[in-house]
């Protein structure tokens, strides 16, 4: 993976920096003081370590959406520590947005989502590489945009795109953490590629009758509840801590506050991810 | 050989952090010497320290750790 090309802009920026930092500090760069400090947190945790920690810094995650999904997925993984995140997404801010999108702000208004997004992790984290694509992503253009990604999210909000998504992490291998959000319900699913059910597989088809947030509408904590379900999910799959949801969904009901798993099996002829297992 | 630690210029939670960290890069068996100062650090680590399986004793400001 390192070598294609976003990969190798990653290492390169990774090992010149690192360069610097140990011949001023004359010992292990990756244990700085402010370094340690920033995720120490995290570091306390009986589960996490020094290793899950250089995982994530060596980690390129794509998420596809910066919107109320997308916010609290880049926010924590930027926290976290993860080394490189591509966001991509092709709309403005607008003003409906802001009561769920916590990435972006009323001045905002009108700006790419994708550099808005960037901006603040930029100020949130500045170890972390961000590269805003201001691009729908879609059938044609997904194996481009996932390239070099060692795990993709998908905080995109239409099925048309999670599709797109599915098969291209599937025929590229790449672990993918799925959601969706409506109105108080949501749904996470775990998914990598070769190991169980895929998207397509639990999904097959997109219900007929669809209605999209726009419609249906949405509150800003319930996407929030699903967005960090699934930034939870990325930390387990990139670190290794923890038991991911993968090869099922959680069905979350938040207006009851009540969660269903729900195992699938993964569907033979699956057009997405039969490929992963040839 | 014993491991040396010297935590007295920091303070909670690096004080816990730097030592978990030090322990990660052990082997099993092998012993730690955290040196750290009176107050938070001297109740928090030996106690985190124990949480984590470790066998620990205490002697003044000194916290032996034997890595599980």
């Amino acid at each position: 993976m390192s070598s294609s090309r976003r990969g190798f802009l990653r290492d390169l920026a990774g090992s010149v920096r690192d360069v610097t930092a140990d011949a001023r500090k004359g010992s292990d760069p990756f244990l700085a003081p402010e370094r340690l400090e920033r995720y120490s947190r995290q570091l306390v945790l009986p589960e996490w370590s020094e290793a899950a920690q250089r995982k994530l810094a060596g980690a390129s995650v794509l998420v596809v959406g910066a919107g109320a999904l997308g916010s609290p997925v880049a926010m924590y993984l930027a926290g976290a520590g993860v080394g490189r995140l591509g966001i991509v997404d092709a709309d403005d801010v607008e003003l409906s947005n802001l009561h769920r999108q916590l990435l972006h702000f009323t001045p905002d208004l009108g700006v790419p989502k994708a550099h808005s997004a960037a901006a603040k992790l930029g100020f949130l984290n500045p170890e972390v590489v961000v590269e805003p694509y201001q691009v729908r992503l879609d059938a044609e253009n997904a194996a481009g945009l996932l390239e070099g990604a060692d795990l993709v999210v998908d905080c995109s909000d239409s099925f048309e795109t999670r599709y797109a998504v599915n098969g291209a992490c599937c025929a590229a291998r790449i672990p993918l953490v799925e959601a969706g959000v409506l109105g108080m319900s949501g749904l996470v699913m775990g998914i990598r590629p070769g190991e169980g059910a895929c998207y397509r597989c639990a999904f097959p088809e997109p219900p007929p009758d669809a209605p999209s947030c726009a419609t249906a509408g949405v509150l800003g904590p319930a996407a929030g509840v699903i967005g960090s379900l699934q930034a939870l999910e990325a930390l387990k799959l990139l670190t290794g801590v923890g038991e991911p949801l993968v090869g099922a969904f959680l069905q979350a009901d938040l207006a009851l506050l009540s969660f269903l798993r729900v195992s699938v099996e993964r569907r033979p002829g699956c057009p997405d991810c039969a490929a992963a297992y040839a | 050989m014993t491991r040396t630690l010297d935590i007295t210029g920091v303070t909670c939670p690096m004080t816990w952090v730097r030592t978990k960290l030090e322990l990660e890069r052990m082997t099993p068996g092998e012993e730690l010497e955290v040196r750290c100062r009176e107050g938070e650090a001297l109740e928090n680590v030996p106690r985190s320290a124990r949480e984590a399986g470790h066998a620990v004793s205490v002697e003044g400001t000194t916290i032996r750790i034997v890595r599980a």
